[in-house]
């Protein structure tokens, strides 16, 4: 500091003057910058908050779904009839792939499939966050399994996860039943939240029926992960599967096999029921299907291989379909009649094979005819031509009602869905449905169950059960503890003691002696339907097969305290008594010896 | 007469409030720095809390030497510095062994250290020098172009290794050094305009594929959700989902869980910005701005302009840091690798600092004495 050369002095002073002012300015676009930079946090920490803090949820929390186990299906007597079998599914984690194209093509030749049909099943999963792995392919084999688990190193993207699938133990013998199961419409997915991708629900039968209940309600995991993926610590929270509760069927598993069996090769349908409170034992249509087919994901060819089969299996014949029943009917004609007062069984009619009724020839089926014939002979041996002219006596409109009440042509309220109407036709129902009058002559057709009467295998076990329990109509069910107490028909207990005694007479001397069997005495009636109105009589067994009679024959058993009903139904089987009523009597003879042994 | 005695300290009894307050300000940023990066390295294999602890002490003995040097004998021998800076500078980017793509590191003892860091400091005690000699009042022509000469040479080695970002860094002191020592208009455009052409050929020439896509990705940063975008998205979610008040030491979720990239060196201010919310983030640029505040003021209580240009020259590179990093992980400007003063883990950024703390202090405790 000396003060020798105030010039030079002053001169110094006043540069650094001019720096420090520079320099203050420099200071005030520091301070603006920063405020930018304050700004930036304030807006991202205080405005945007929420969603930032939505966004670190995110990233950091999975939600895992825990399946909940199907519920089991079971016989009467706790027979597994459906349970479910642990399979492995093949998961992609898209995030971690390098090449998604690579992927595809390395999972393809391991399940010897075509990459295109993997790059389909991607494709559903379109919107799906691409590092939440997504079902590629499901029951995989184990090499397959091995052969993923070994190549992780190169390809991290695959997961094998261990899922459960449905087993149907008894496949074709119990399909119709206990139905199968599907993929949900997109209109069932936005009715129902609980469902998610990939989920099955049931299409048909008990699976359907009760769906909701077999299906339980799942459970979730929310875990923590890490950038990659990996969980970290425990679970934020918990929510365990319940798992779906079990349903037990009144269906007898032996017998329900036995009744499959007996259809093997056949067209038609069997079913067996008690008649004391209308649970059903046995419930077989064929051709069947196999609804393990459905556990998976289905293709379509697979879907249009198994509706369009010959013989559609997916119908359940025992419900769905109707068809003429023949002269099984004649158990509604005749208690119409002495209910009405309108028979006597005394009263005979002589059958000499054929008559004239409405300026039409009416044949009998014995050609020969039958003689004179009274109620007992008439059922005895089916005779055409008594229940024609005792038709015209009785009327249509009461053959029509005592047939509904009897449960003809009326849904018979079984569980299963789907079931039909049938027809009991009347001149109310001409008039309104064909839009011309009821013929006369069409009475007499309707009397030996013919015309445009249609029933189904349930309806006519449903009648025949009213016999057996002395004038009841039951409700037919497959839940164990469903159904509805039997309901009286207001009948004339004897008229209904007559009947049956009348039907054991047919097994015991009649049309239906092939049913007869020294297990158990039966009762039953046989039908003999036409499928085409015939200009000349031909013989059944000389028709083409697919317009030869449908057989039938309806039964139960014991005659004294009946427990156990069996309709059998063969289409285009030819007679009643010789294509039906056998398959009846071994169905009687495998229950009733069953229940001796135990 | 007898002279007077000599004091024993003459130094430090000439510590002012300025000087404490630039300590205590770097030490306190430091000590949080610490805890951040114990928090963000909580699950990694190296315990980067101890090792920059060790650092900090270091860097403390640095502070106190660097104080104790007189800054005009420095200056005397800047250009000789220099030299050393830019040779040891080269002798790492053409021989250094790589790490992490980029070819910077020197060993030191097993910590390694960068020489750009030291050369920070050479350069600009040259400049402050050269700068202060055109403040004569026969100034030489030309000083810019010399300047900016002193400046592309290192910027060049240190772009070459590459290290875009440590190269950056010397825009802002070589634009704050000139500005303060009373740069033209005229020579400032043409400066910029040899300056854009200069970048222009470097986009061109020299950066590579990645550091081209940080660029890029900076303008649109959904694009490429798991590509160079991501970084910048994951440190906005952090620091977003911070709020106000932070989720607490430990808590943070994107950091711990590696949704950050780099957490504990130059995302540590994510880490912060999560775990302790706008509040912590105020709080650090608070003390950050007290540290920048007390250079200011040490700059403007400078007795020569030399000194003056020295504390501007070592401010400019603290204050660009501090900008570019608070700004990037928030996503105002592309992502490239500019640690945070004192917080962010790094041993030779740490010691720069430090270094550079303690030549201000050391300015400060001369700034009426020829010692």
């Amino acid at each position: 500091m000396s003060l020798q050369n105030p010039t030079r002095e002053h001169s110094s002073d006043w540069v650094l003057l001019n720096m420090a002012i520079r320099l203050k300015w420099l200071c005030g676009a520091l301070g603006l910058c920063l405020a930018v930079v304050v700004g930036a946090y304030w807006y991202h920490q205080i405005v945007r908050a929420e969603h930032y803090e939505r966004l670190a949820e995110n990233n950091r929390l999975r939600v895992l779904r825990l399946d909940a186990p199907r519920g089991l299906i079971y016989d009467r007597s706790g027979r597994i009839l459906v349970e479910n079998t642990p399979t492995f599914r093949l998961m992609i984690d898209r995030s971690r792939s390098a090449d998604l194209g690579a992927s595809l093509a390395f999972a393809a030749e391991i399940l010897d499939q075509e990459e295109r049909e993997l790059r389909i099943a991607l494709e559903r999963h379109r919107d799906v966050a691409s590092e939440v792995p997504v079902l590629l392919a499901e029951d995989l084999e184990l090499t397959q399994v091995a052969r993923f688990e070994v190549s992780v190193p190169e390809h991290p993207e695959f997961e094998i996860s261990i899922s459960r699938r449905r087993l149907y133990r008894h496949s074709f013998q119990t399909a119709h039943v206990v139905g199968h199961l599907g993929e949900p419409t997109p209109a069932e997915h936005d009715r129902e939240d609980s469902l998610a991708a990939g989920d099955l629900v049931g299409r048909s039968g008990v699976e359907l029926l009760r769906d909701r209940l077999l299906r339980g309600n799942h459970g979730e995991r929310i875990v923590v992960v890490d950038s990659r993926g990996r969980l970290m610590g425990e679970d934020v929270r918990r929510t365990d599967a319940e798992p779906g509760e079990s349903v037990t069927l009144t269906i007898d598993l032996r017998l329900q096999q036995l009744a499959e069996s007996l259809l093997a090769d056949k067209v038609g349908a069997i079913v067996a029921l008690d008649p004391r409170d209308g649970a059903i034992r046995a419930m077989v249509s064929s051709p069947s299907f196999d609804p393990n087919s459905f556990g998976g994901r289905l293709s379509q060819q697979d879907w249009d291989r198994i509706v369009d089969a010959p013989g559609k299996p997916l119908q359940n014949r025992a419900i769905q379909n109707t068809y003429p029943p023949g002269s099984v009917f004649k158990i509604a004609m005749v208690v119409a009649g002495l209910a009405e007062g309108l028979l006597r069984p005394e009263e005979r009619i002589y059958c000499n094979g054929a008559t004239r009724l409405y300026d039409r020839r009416w044949r009998c089926w014995q050609s020969g005819g039958h003689g004179l014939v009274d109620l007992r002979g008439a059922l005895q041996h089916s005779c055409d031509i008594y229940f024609y002219r005792q038709g015209i006596k009785i009327g249509i409109e009461t053959i029509a009602a005592y047939a509904r009440r009897l449960g003809l042509g009326d849904r018979t309220g079984v569980e299963l869905p789907g079931e039909s109407e049938g027809l009991v036709p009347d001149p109310e129902w001409s008039r309104d449905h064909r839009g011309y009058p009821w013929y006369p002559g069409e009475t007499v057709s309707v009397a030996i169950g013919q015309g445009p009467l249609l029933t189904s295998p349930l309806q006519v076990a449903v009648m025949t059960a009213a016999v057996a329990n002395g004038g009841f109509r039951v409700r037919p069910h497959l839940l164990a503890g469903g159904g509805e107490p039997p309901e009286p028909l207001g009948l004339d207990p004897e008229v209904v003691s007559f009947v049956a005694e009348a039907l054991a007479n047919v097994v015991e001397n009649g049309t239906g002696r092939s049913a007869r069997t020294p297990v158990v005495a039966v009762a039953g009636k046989t039908g003999t339907a036409q499928v085409v109105a015939q200009a000349t009589w031909t013989r059944s067994e000389d028709l083409p097969p697919d317009q030869a009679d449908h057989a039938w024959f309806t039964s139960y058993a014991p005659v004294e305290a009946p427990e156990l009903v069996v309709v059998v139904f063969v289409e285009n089987g030819g007679r009643g008594s010789e294509a039906a009523a056998p398959l009846a009597r071994e169905m009687h003879e495998g229950y009733f010896r069953a229940a001796a042994k135990t | 007469m007898l002279p007077p005695r000599p004091d024993p300290w003459p130094l430090v009894r000439r510590v002012r409030s300025v000087s404490w307050l630039l300590g205590g300000s770097a030490l306190a940023l430091s000590a949080i720095g610490l805890v951040v990066i114990s928090s963000a390295s909580a699950d990694m294999s190296t315990d980067y809390e101890v090792r920059q602890s060790a650092w900090i002490a270091l860097g403390l003995l640095v502070m106190a030497a660097a104080a104790a040097v007189d800054y005009s004998f420095l200056l005397r021998y800047a250009f000789w510095i220099y030299l050393a800076a830019v040779a040891a500078l080269a002798a790492v980017t053409f021989f250094g062994h790589e790490a992490g793509g980029a070819r910077s590191w020197i060993g030191i003892g097993g910590f390694g250290g960068q020489p750009s860091d030291f050369c920070k400091i050479a350069t600009v005690l040259l400049l402050a020098r050269h700068m202060a000699e055109a403040q004569a009042p026969v100034a030489p022509r030309g000083w810019l172009w010399t300047a900016s000469a002193f400046v592309v040479l290192p910027v060049l080695l240190i772009a070459l290794q590459p290290d875009m970002g440590g190269a950056l860094m010397f825009v802002p002191m070589l634009g704050a050094m000139a500005i303060v020592a009373g740069v033209r208009l005229r020579s400032a455009l043409i400066a910029l305009g040899v300056a854009a052409v200069v970048a222009g050929a470097i986009w061109v020439f020299a950066l590579q594929d990645y550091q081209k896509d940080r660029l890029s990705s900076f303008f649109r940063p959904h694009a490429d959700p798991l590509g160079s975008g991501y970084q910048v998205r994951q440190s906005r979610i952090a620091i977003g989902s911070g709020q106000m008040l932070g989720k607490g030491y430990g808590e943070g979720t994107q950091s711990n869980l590696q949704f950050l990239p780099t957490p504990h060196t130059d995302f540590v201010f994510a880490v912060l910005g999560e775990e302790y919310g706008f509040m912590g983030v105020t709080v650090v640029l608070g003390l950050l701005l007290l540290y920048l505040g007390n250079g200011v003021r040490v700059a403007l209580a400078a007795r020569d302009p030399a000194g003056m240009l020295l504390v501007v020259g070592l401010l400019a590179f603290m204050a660009g840091h501090v900008l570019y990093n608070t700004a990037m992980v928030v996503g105002l400007l592309p992502i490239t690798g500019i640690p945070l003063p004192f917080l962010s883990y790094g041993g030779s950024f740490m010691l720069f600092c430090c270094a550079a703390t303690g030549l201000m202090i050391g300015l400060d405790i001369r700034r009426f004495v020829n010692i």
